[in-house]
């Protein structure tokens, strides 16, 4: 039964953040503090390869939906309170960074997880939801090009060996715009509308999102939206890029639009998995993307990598980064590839100058079953 | 108040009943779990259910759905189906995950379906033929089966680009050791313009199949076949394994290219004559041919030459088109409206690729 209760530990801490910036000053910076605490502590952790009790299921779908409509609250919140001069000086800082953080951790996974759903009600949640990464197109190039073509220099959202975070975020945004448009012009045009035809889907979107502009202007005037925008486009919109980035970074797949568990990354810490509502737990959710989280069967032998926090830190410095992933790529390449794909990657550490991964060395290359549960 | 899961009604049935009606009006059934999709589900089970692509791309498991629920994958906006197919019930078969048991629309194939494997080989012959086209052949590491008409996808050894082209050899008793594959150059195609660039003989080529149904028919059928540019391979297959299984059947292919300098594939259907005697008539026609050369033949499209000049029986025809999307549509149509039989007609729609 306790599974039902760790889901809690996201709307609790949101809860507490939203009290941090209500007293203001020090506690405006409590929602990232709790955050960092919890992956930190969740990084000396072992890894939890458990199911989830699938009795009374019904008892997720409600934390979850019920996260997203107080992720909406905290941002009207803040809005609300950036508009009357709540804040200042350091609290200022403390309160933006901790609602980037908290948009991120918090605010974005029960989003992605409620716009993969069937349910008309928890699908259009998660639609409306995107509100709190400010952009409704992620789901579209989501759902259609990055689970199609993961692992290929086709989705937009893969980075290959040698890209940095950096460069991936300037290539990555481009590619989404442009995939976005190719498939929304698909959309009006297969349906014989003009492009500028009410009912199409971007005309919703758009809508959406004015609306939702609207009333963070309402609440927090020019201001308290401006800053309420940018701790969204700042966090949850370009930390799911960087979430990106490290979850399938250099895999490569010589199927595409045919997943393998070894395409993906995973990271299975339990905290991790908890915050994230198993999007961490990532190779079930490619296998069958229309599974709910408290679904999801973690890869017992699937490539791991370390802690999640820790992976994104390490990605903002990307020396230290290259030089967390490259063991794992050549022990990937190794072990988990087929032939065809050891070739691919080959070529692909040639291209990024990481010939070295090329070259067996017994005495430092990683051993032989490091991913597999005990 | 809640329920524990087990009580739920997708809990009930985790196993549902499939029901493919044919355009025959045969039906036959068989059983995918629920959740699973549906063609997966069914070529894993050895059924010969129409596709091709698998990935939402070419729409050859087009479907339509009489009764149940099946949860598209994406958008049915975003894969080939019309406007009018989806507001008709039409579902791909490769992107639906079925949630209960199912009376669905789809033509069976009739033959046993063969394992799709992964095989190295190397390139035995890379030769320039008229109209950009090349005729790459590969010697396989393993020796691989395949079905007339049915194709492959190929990738340069460290290569994520990957396209599917058709074997234009009839299969043989045995597996086959080497396969032919004719390739038109796309310009800006990742696949064709590196395979043009210089001479490839030697490069390791992944090969991944056989892929595809493009229809089984008796063989003793007169067939009439359709071919757009390199759609010449698949009928050039079909044809060469009719011939050898039936001593009577005749064949009437229509093979449209632009112009003169297209006719790239004159010699292998020179051989296919020579063995099929008068068995075999073959129409070229021209789309683009300049008005003032010599060329005696047909002009136009293929469309064109299709009609009671050609003194066939329709009704009595099998019929094999190949070509892009656009030409195959209209072949279909054409001879839909000349009155060959639905189930009849066996087609293979290929588009240029940008896609997996």
């Amino acid at each position: 039964m306790t599974d039902y209760f760790k889901y809690l530990l996201s709307p609790l801490i949101l809860a507490a953040h939203g009290y941090g910036l209500y007293l203001g000053g020090v506690y405006a910076w409590t929602g990232l503090a709790l955050l960092l605490g919890v992956l930190l502590f969740d990084a000396f952790l072992p890894r939890d390869y458990t199911m989830r009790d699938q009795r009374y299921v019904r008892i997720y779908d409600v934390i979850c939906a019920v996260t997203v409509l107080c992720s909406f609250a905290n941002i009207f919140f803040y809005a609300y309170l950036v508009g009357h001069g709540h804040f200042s000086g350091t609290s200022q800082l403390g309160a933006f960074l901790s609602m980037m953080f908290v948009g991120f951790v918090i605010g974005a996974p029960p989003v992605h997880e409620l716009f993969h759903r069937e349910e008309f009600v928890l699908r259009w949640l998660g639609r409306i939801g995107q509100c709190l990464i400010f952009d409704p197109w992620r789901e579209i190039t989501h759902v259609v090009t990055h689970h199609m073509r993961v692992a290929t220099p086709d989705d937009p959202d893969y980075a290959r060996r040698g890209d940095t975070v950096y460069g991936h975020i300037l290539r990555t945004f481009p590619g989404q715009w442009k995939e976005s448009y190719h498939l929304e012009k698909m959309m009006w045009t297969k349906r014989g509308r003009r492009w500028y035809d009410l009912r199409n889907a971007w005309v919703y979107k758009a809508a959406t999102l004015l609306s939702f502009t609207a009333l963070l202007c309402a609440l927090g005037g020019a201001y308290g939206a401006l800053l309420a925008i940018a701790s969204l486009l700042l966090g949850p919109r370009m930390m799911l890029e960087v979430f990106n980035y490290v979850n399938h970074y250099g895999l490569v797949s010589a199927t595409p639009g045919r997943f393998e568990k070894r395409h993906t990354w995973n990271h299975i810490t339990p905290l991790t998995r908890i915050l994230a509502l198993e999007i961490t737990n990532h190779a079930g959710h490619h296998e069958d993307s229309y599974k709910p989280f408290y679904k999801l069967e973690p890869d017992r032998n699937g490539p791991v990598q370390p802690q999640f926090l820790l992976v994104v830190l390490l990605a903002l410095v990307p020396p230290l980064f290259f030089m967390m992933i490259k063991p794992l790529l050549k022990h990937w390449d190794m072990h988990y590839a087929s032939p065809q794909e050891r070739e691919i990657a080959r070529r692909e550490n040639e291209r990024a100058g990481w010939l070295e991964l090329n070259r067996p060395d017994p005495q430092r290359d990683l051993p032989a079953g490091i991913w597999s549960a005990a | 108040m809640l329920s524990p899961e087990m009580n739920a009604p997708e809990a009930r049935h985790e196993r549902c009943r499939i029901t493919v009606r044919g355009r025959d009006g045969e039906e036959q059934s068989f059983e995918i779990g629920r959740n699973e999709l549906l063609l997966k589900a069914a070529i894993e089970q050895g059924i010969d259910y129409p596709h091709n692509c698998r990935v939402g791309v070419c729409g050859a498991c087009k479907t339509r759905l009489l009764s149940g629920r099946v949860s598209p994958m994406v958008d049915l906006a975003l894969s080939p189906l019309s406007n009018a197919q989806i507001e008709d019930g039409f579902v791909l078969a490769c992107q639906a995950k079925v949630r209960s048991d199912l009376l669905v629309e789809a033509q069976l194939g009739r033959q046993a379906l063969l394992p799709v494997c992964t095989v190295s080989s190397r390139v035995t012959r890379w030769r320039r033929l008229p109209g950009e086209v090349i005729d790459l052949r590969l010697k396989l590491d393993t020796p691989l089966r395949y079905h007339a008409g049915q194709y492959a996808t190929l990738a340069e050894s460290g290569s994520f680009t990957r396209r599917s082209f058709s074997f234009y050899d009839p299969p043989g008793d045995q597996p086959a050791q080497e396969v032919g594959f004719l390739i038109k150059r796309l310009p800006g195609g990742r696949f064709s313009e590196w395979l043009f660039e210089r001479d490839r003989s030697g490069i390791k080529i992944w090969l991944e199949g056989p892929f595809g149904v493009m229809g089984v028919d008796d063989p003793d059928r007169d067939a009439l076949c359709v071919a757009g540019g390199t759609g010449i391979a698949p009928i050039l297959s079909i044809i060469g394994e009719r011939l050898k299984r039936s001593a009577r059947a005749r064949f009437t292919l229509v093979f449209g290219v632009r112009t003169q300098q297209d006719l790239f594939a004159a010699e292998y259907l020179q051989a296919l004559q020579a063995q099929a005697g008068e068995r075999l008539r073959v129409i070229d026609i021209l789309s683009h041919e300049p008005a003032q050369s010599g060329w005696r033949g047909a002009r136009g499209l293929v469309t064109d030459a299709l009609d009671d000049r050609l003194g066939l029986d329709f009704s009595a025809q099998a019929a094999f088109i190949c070509g892009n999307y656009g030409m195959v549509e209209a072949v279909e149509k054409k001879l839909l409206a000349l009155g060959v039989a639905p189930e009849r007609i066996h087609a293979d729609k290929f588009l240029p690729s940008g896609t997996p």
